[in-house]
């Protein structure tokens, strides 16, 4: 026994050494495959306290640039409003007899809704880059709900505390997003490969599809995480590989994530439903 | 010689992940030369300091920049290992008529030649640990090595800058 002490004693600073790196392996481990509430990360509290104090200074040299994005997408919102209200001049619709009201499907469609939160932390230039946002549980974001901003995907929600969250940026070497080609309806699969923030790669697009320079990117919509037809980005170059049976397209992102400043937390309504629906057929979600 | 730290290294360690949180973070070259600033306080840490103590300070480090740059672990990993093979680094660098009792890590005390080794040797298994965790797998294993290299003289280079800045050349001062 004693013998057993002292080669424990003599052997201590590797002892420990083994210890903490076994921790350590522990936390990256877990950390990858772990989405729920935030301890030790970005979004606890006192951290989140230092960096919103940080953004607090820097957002002043980015007031332009918010400004102007702000208006741009008031401008937007307020083209769009304006057809509806053309629209709703010439319709008729509404003062025909009830009974010959043809009950569409996007009636039945339930909103999503979109929690505004600030990036109080924001990477680009790493592998895996992730964002911090000043909104938590007390504003309804919860795990695994998608981020967006006015022009774009953003990523997604991976921890909470009260008060901030953390998200998985698009710029994450483990983050797939399942896009299609806007004008064929073609899905494949968004991500980034590392380098150049600007641009991701679009995968598992078949070579019989006739994708052009400058076709749109959109989210597909076939996951409880993005609504439909949010914009990706566009592509930028195609090439046709002779050892694989699918394009390796490069497309332009559409948000510019290193100057982000606002996004939207996408809330979507009926997730719970119908990934319960999914679950119980024994489907698997299209990414994780 | 001191074994122990002293107020001056709890300063040092306040300051360094200061540096690397507020400022190293944005200060990134051509997307490859990343500034691991903070392993700084591992290196400059006394000689002779007693090695759990070392192995724990390594962790602290590594964890607080994890929590702040939101990779869980993988810091933390990369100092630990840093920590442990720190003693067995200075060890085969003794020099002819071993350590001094004034030695400390600092560029005038102990000479470029020495100082270059220690600091390079050290950064390069550090910034290894660190880019390999962070891809896991050994995909674009060009990419990563290039980081590696450039992320080793970027650091290495400012550590160099702070010590001619800030540490003096009387043997006696330091700790």
């Amino acid at each position: 026994m004693r013998n057993l002490f002292a080669f424990i004693y003599r052997f201590r600073a590797f002892l420990v050494f083994v210890l903490l790196e076994v921790l350590c392996v522990f936390m990256i481990v877990h950390y990858n495959t772990y989405q729920g509430a935030a301890f030790f990360n970005s979004a606890n509290k006192y951290i989140g306290e230092v960096l919103e104090f940080q953004s607090g200074i820097t957002d002043y040299f980015r007031l332009t640039n918010v400004n102007s994005t702000l208006a741009r997408e008031n401008a937007v919102l307020r083209q769009e409003l304006l057809q509806y209200r053309k629209a709703a001049l010439i319709d008729s619709a509404s003062t025909l007899d009830t009974t010959f009201f043809a009950n569409t499907d996007t009636l039945k469609q339930r909103p999503f809704i979109l929690h505004a939160g600030r990036v109080i932390n924001n990477s680009v230039r790493r592998t895996n880059n992730t964002l911090t946002l000043a909104i938590g549980t007390e504003d309804g974001v919860e795990p695994g709900m998608g981020v967006i901003a006015s022009n774009g995907v953003v990523g997604r929600i991976k921890t909470v505390s009260k008060n901030y969250s953390t998200a998985t940026s698009l710029l994450h070497s483990q983050m797939l997003i399942s896009a299609k080609i806007k004008k064929n309806n073609t899905f494949g699969t968004i991500k980034w490969t590392g380098g150049d923030y600007r641009t991701a790669l679009l995968d598992y697009v078949p070579l019989h599809i006739e994708p052009a320079k400058g076709d749109t990117i959109v989210t597909s919509g076939y996951n409880t995480v993005f609504p439909e037809g949010i914009m990706v980005g566009t592509i930028s170059s195609i090439a046709k590989e002779p050892d694989r049976s699918f394009y390796t397209i490069r497309v332009k992102l559409a948000v510019d994530f290193a100057q982000l400043s606002y996004v939207y937390v996408v809330e979507n309504t009926q997730k719970e439903e119908r990934e319960e629906l999914e679950q119980n057929a024994g489907i698997l979600p299209d990414e994780d | 010689m001191k074994t122990s730290i002293g107020l001056n290294n709890i300063l040092q360690f306040i300051l360094f992940v200061a540096l690397q949180i507020m400022l190293m973070d944005n200060l990134v070259l051509y997307g490859t030369g990343f500034c691991y600033i903070y392993v700084a306080f591992l290196l400059f840490l006394p000689i002779n300091i007693n090695r759990l103590l070392l192995l724990f300070l390594g962790f602290l480090v590594g964890f607080t920049v994890d929590i702040f740059y939101d990779t869980m672990g993988i810091h933390a990993a990369a100092s630990v290992l840093l920590a442990f093979l720190r003693p067995l680094l200075l060890n085969l660098l003794t020099p002819r008529d071993g350590y001094d009792i004034s030695d400390s890590v600092n560029i005038h005390v102990m000479g470029k030649g020495w100082f270059l080794t220690y600091t390079f040797t050290l950064l390069l298994i550090h910034h290894a640990a660190v880019f390999f965790l962070e891809r896991i797998s050994f995909d674009d294993f060009l990419q990563t090595l290039l980081k590696i290299v450039l992320s080793v003289v970027f650091t290495g280079i400012v550590m160099i800058i702070l010590q001619l800045l800030f540490f003096s050349p009387k043997r006696t001062s330091r700790v």
